[in-house]
């Protein structure tokens, strides 16, 4: 599955959350975005929901939270996302 | 370790909710500046002034006041988890008769007008006895127990507190009779507003957004978890020591030296910052502690010249550096932070997936525009110091700089404010048009 990286580590709020929106903007249907950030967005995922995309969590060894983000269409066309 | 508080879009209340309070403190500012400029340099003539008190009220209610107010009606639904109930209805309520009972309670201390304290004794007392209700009810039964919650809670206890205090000193005002013990309840009342309600405050406050916003390590556990509980009991215990000097003192000294490592411990992390570029609050909070380490020192020296202590000028020194160097400072910095960020969170709410593009916050409050205003504030403080040492010289300068980062901060305010509204109208035109 293509992806896009993003790398909004050690940047100050909201300025995350802004690029990932930005980001998720022009996701192309069977793409997706790897986010990484140095806490977790909490006031991202709701937007995420509501925008009508997916994600998926997961913390590196160096605390460094991992997000997958995907748009939901995929996952009710049988793509469940990145592996 | 804190659990980290989070907004979420069904949780937050809408922007007219917090706006409205930053909107209107700046004004009372501006308007302590305006009677500094009247009354010149006559007012610092002693703490006892009722146009002084008028003043300190119109900065430490109105503008310290009425900021705080705001912001925790936007994070208690953060901090609790869950909506609040009928926020708008709320805010008005707390808004209007705050606005004005702090209106009439600083026109009646500086004109001398009984009628007006008498309106703004029971109206103030309604207000803020009510809301330090809802915020320690609300975060005791929320299920998030962080130490912002711990601390804003102790706070709400000690505006409570200083509440209490406060309208048994304005009955004194408002119906002429006078207690014997005025000066000792004045100094509770002052310790507990600026120390207690202000103080805990900040350093509760303090936990998430300095490691937030400024990319610096976490306060370390011991402290976050004993400081603002330590705080707490220390300054209750000054209502019982006041007959026993030796026990006051310790007291004090141990006050002194928690605000002390609160505020060392603040710079320490924010000298261990992840990135290093320039930013305007992030100097703001550096102005507010290094005023905050400068009013301990004072403290200090005047223990070791008992003499110098007593004098007026030291008073109004420690007044000066609490209120403005310290508590204004911080505020103004906060500011910057949240109302760029509220409205650019409201506005991206709003325009939904693939909706037109809202400006950042950089595009909604320029760091030049700030960052002058943020100078002008420390002039403006610099200029205050100097004009109670020397009233004559410095009191007509402190009061145009004070009023001109007055009327500057507000206009940041309304700009970012009007943006909104313009930018909102245009969303709405779209999402009208696509529907």
């Amino acid at each position: 599955m293509p992806e896009r990286i993003l790398d909004a580590r050690w940047l100050e709020p909201p300025e995350p959350m802004e690029l990932t929106l930005a980001a998720i903007d022009g996701l192309e249907p069977g793409e997706h975005l790897r986010l990484l950030i140095h806490r977790t967005p909490h006031m991202l995922f709701p937007i995420l929901k509501e925008w009508g995309f997916d994600y998926r969590t997961h913390t590196l060894d160096d605390g460094t939270h991992e997000i997958f983000i995907w748009r939901k269409e995929q996952a009710a066309a049988g793509d469940p996302g990145p592996a | 370790m804190s659990k980290p508080a989070s907004l979420s879009l069904d949780q937050a209340p809408p922007i007219g909710v917090p706006l409205r309070f930053f909107l209107t403190a700046p004004l009372f500012a501006l308007t302590a500046a305006l009677l500094l400029l009247w009354q010149g340099p006559d007012l610092f003539s002693s703490r006892w002034n009722p146009a002084l008190l008028g003043l300190t009220h119109l900065l430490t209610l109105g503008f310290i006041g009425l900021t705080m107010l705001g912001a925790i009606l936007q994070m208690l639904p953060v901090v609790a988890s869950a909506p609040m109930r009928r926020p708008v209805l709320i805010a008005t309520f707390v808004h209007a008769l705050g606005t004005g009972g702090i209106g009439l309670l600083c026109y009646g201390l500086i004109f001398t007008a009984p009628l007006a304290l008498q309106i703004a004794l029971p109206t103030l007392g309604t207000v803020f006895l009510l809301f330090s209700a809802l915020v320690v009810i609300t975060i005791r039964r929320s299920p998030a127990h962080n130490m912002t919650a711990r601390a804003m809670r102790l706070a709400a206890l000690m505006l409570a507190a200083t509440v209490l205090l406060g309208l048994i000193l304005l009955s004194n005002h408002a119906f002429g009779w006078w207690l014997q013990t005025r000066e000792i309840l004045t100094n509770l009342h002052l310790t507990w507003g600026l120390l207690g309600w202000i103080g805990i405050l900040v350093v509760g406050v303090a936990y998430q957004v300095v490691p937030m916003f400024q990319l610096t390590p976490p306060y370390p556990a011991t402290l976050t978890r004993w400081l603002a509980a330590l705080l707490f009991i220390l300054l209750l215990g000054l209502a019982p020591a006041s007959h026993f000097p030796t026990l006051l003192i310790v007291l004090k000294a141990m006050l002194a030296a928690g605000f002390a490592s609160f505020a060392l411990t603040t710079l320490w992390l924010q000298s261990q910052r992840r990135r290093t570029l320039p930013d305007v609050t992030l100097s703001f909070w550096h102005g507010g502690m290094i005023s905050l380490l400068l009013a301990v020192s004072l403290w200090l020296a005047a223990q070791c010249v008992p003499a110098w202590g007593v004098t007026q000028s030291y008073g109004l020194l420690l007044g000066t550096l609490m209120i403005v160097g310290f508590a204004m400072s911080v505020i103004n910095g906060m500011l910057y932070k949240i109302v760029p960020f509220l409205v650019w969170f409201h506005l991206q709410s709003r325009r939904g997936a693939n909706g037109p593009k809202v400006p950042n916050v950089r595009e909604l409050l320029p760091e030049s525009r700030t960052r002058r205003q943020m100078r002008l504030h420390f002039f403006a403080l610099g200029a205050l110091l100097a004009a109670v040492l020397s009233p004559s010289i410095f009191t007509y300068p402190a009061a145009l700089l004070f009023g001109a980062s007055s009327l500057w901060l507000w206009l940041n305010m309304v700009s970012a404010s009007r943006t909104f509204r313009k930018v909102n109208a245009l969303l709405g035109q779209t999402t009208a048009s696509a529907g």
